[in-house]
């Protein structure tokens, strides 16, 4: 079996935008649920509103498109209610850390048996591209149009404090490295969760002086530091890059997990 | 195994050209029926995986498969024809 099993054939091509880095993300959680040898009928996705919320769609297992911000409290509901089910939940950074911050942080706390692939655009694409809360400093959106002046969320620093037993970030440049720490949260009894930075060219790569979709791409591959890296830096007390994108996995621990087969 | 787009899926945002070690992808020049600029393919026998993926029974390289937003590449059986002389840079 490869990863093209699990797509609605049908359904594509998708409605994403030309570029948009959705699809890669959907490719490597699939890559990485299908080196799992899990059944399709035993696979759930659930997703809440927004662009990355429509990967589910395309998906042929069993899904749920739910209401905004809300993807977590139903994922919960679903593993409680039958724990034999593997629960994967797709969400954006609107999804997740706006409207849904609460339901992230207490399901971070309750250290539910879920994996969260969020798509990080750093912005809302689907509605127009307004600035969102993992928007960084200084970019333009159509509600910060000066720039934004606001710090942004560090959503792995968020998952890791409260409580998440696996916490990663990569970006759609990284497919390898992200297809293996996604196979790694599937594995892991308790939360994980995966952040990955993807480009919105439509919205927000047009506005930030990336023109192409590759130039966002070629600024994640030259911007991205490993963890490891940046905690040698700190270390020795070399300054780390005010610009850089810390990846790798951050952290990985064993605390009690909720909805977990015994 | 061969190499191909499909063309039915491709938006053209060019991400396979950025990650081919071999340089097999190159931005096309003419839009298709769809009006869309499909990058074109440089003698794509040379990628590794339409080679080797037999021989070794699993996906070797596949980065433009992963990275395409579009899940339009991939690679399909090929009928057995006569040997190629084939030029492999490294």
């Amino acid at each position: 079996m490869t990863y093209s099993d699990w797509l609605r054939v049908d359904r594509l091509p998708h409605i994403y935008c030309a570029g948009c880095g959705n699809g890669t993300v959907i490719n490597c959680t699939l890559n990485a649920v299908d080196r799992m040898g899990w059944k399709k009928e035993e696979t759930v996705f659930v997703s809440g509103i927004g662009c990355s919320s429509r990967a589910p769609g395309y998906i042929v297992t069993d899904s749920l498109h739910t209401t905004h911000g809300r993807a977590l409290a139903f994922a919960t509901g679903i593993k409680m209610a039958n724990p034999e089910l593997h629960v994967v939940v797709f969400t954006g950074d609107g999804d997740l850390a706006a409207i849904g911050g609460n339901h992230f942080i207490h399901s971070c706390r309750r250290n539910i048996d879920l994996t969260v692939v969020c798509m990080n655009n750093q912005i809302y694409g689907m509605t127009g591209g307004q600035g969102s809360p993992t928007t960084p400093r200084g970019a333009l959106s159509t509600t910060t149009p000066y720039g934004s002046q606001e710090p942004a969320f560090d959503l792995c620093e968020l998952a890791s404090a409260a409580g998440a037993n696996f916490v990663s970030r990569w970006t759609s440049y990284h497919v390898k490295e992200l297809t293996r720490s996604i196979h790694q949260g599937l594995g892991v009894p308790g939360f994980s969760f995966i952040e990955a930075l993807v480009q919105c060219p439509t919205n927000y790569g047009r506005r930030n002086k990336f023109r192409q979709v590759m130039d966002q791409v070629e600024y994640f591959k030259t911007h991205g530091i490993l963890v490891q890296k940046a905690h040698r830096l700190r270390d020795e007390g070399l300054p780390i890059p005010a610009d850089a994108i810390l990846l790798g996995d951050m952290v990985r621990r064993d605390r009690p997990a909720m909805g977990v087969k015994r | 195994m061969r190499l191909v787009i499909d063309e039915r899926r491709c938006k053209g945002c060019n991400l396979c050209t950025l990650v081919c070690p071999y340089r097999i992808f190159s931005a096309g020049k003419q839009p298709n029926a769809r009006g869309i600029v499909v990058p074109v393919l440089d003698r794509p026998e040379r990628c590794a995986n339409c080679r080797l993926q037999a021989l070794y029974g699993r996906t070797l390289c596949g980065m433009c498969q992963m990275i395409c937003p579009d899940q339009a590449i991939s690679w399909v059986e090929e009928k057995p024809g006569e040997a190629q002389k084939v030029a492999i840079e490294f």
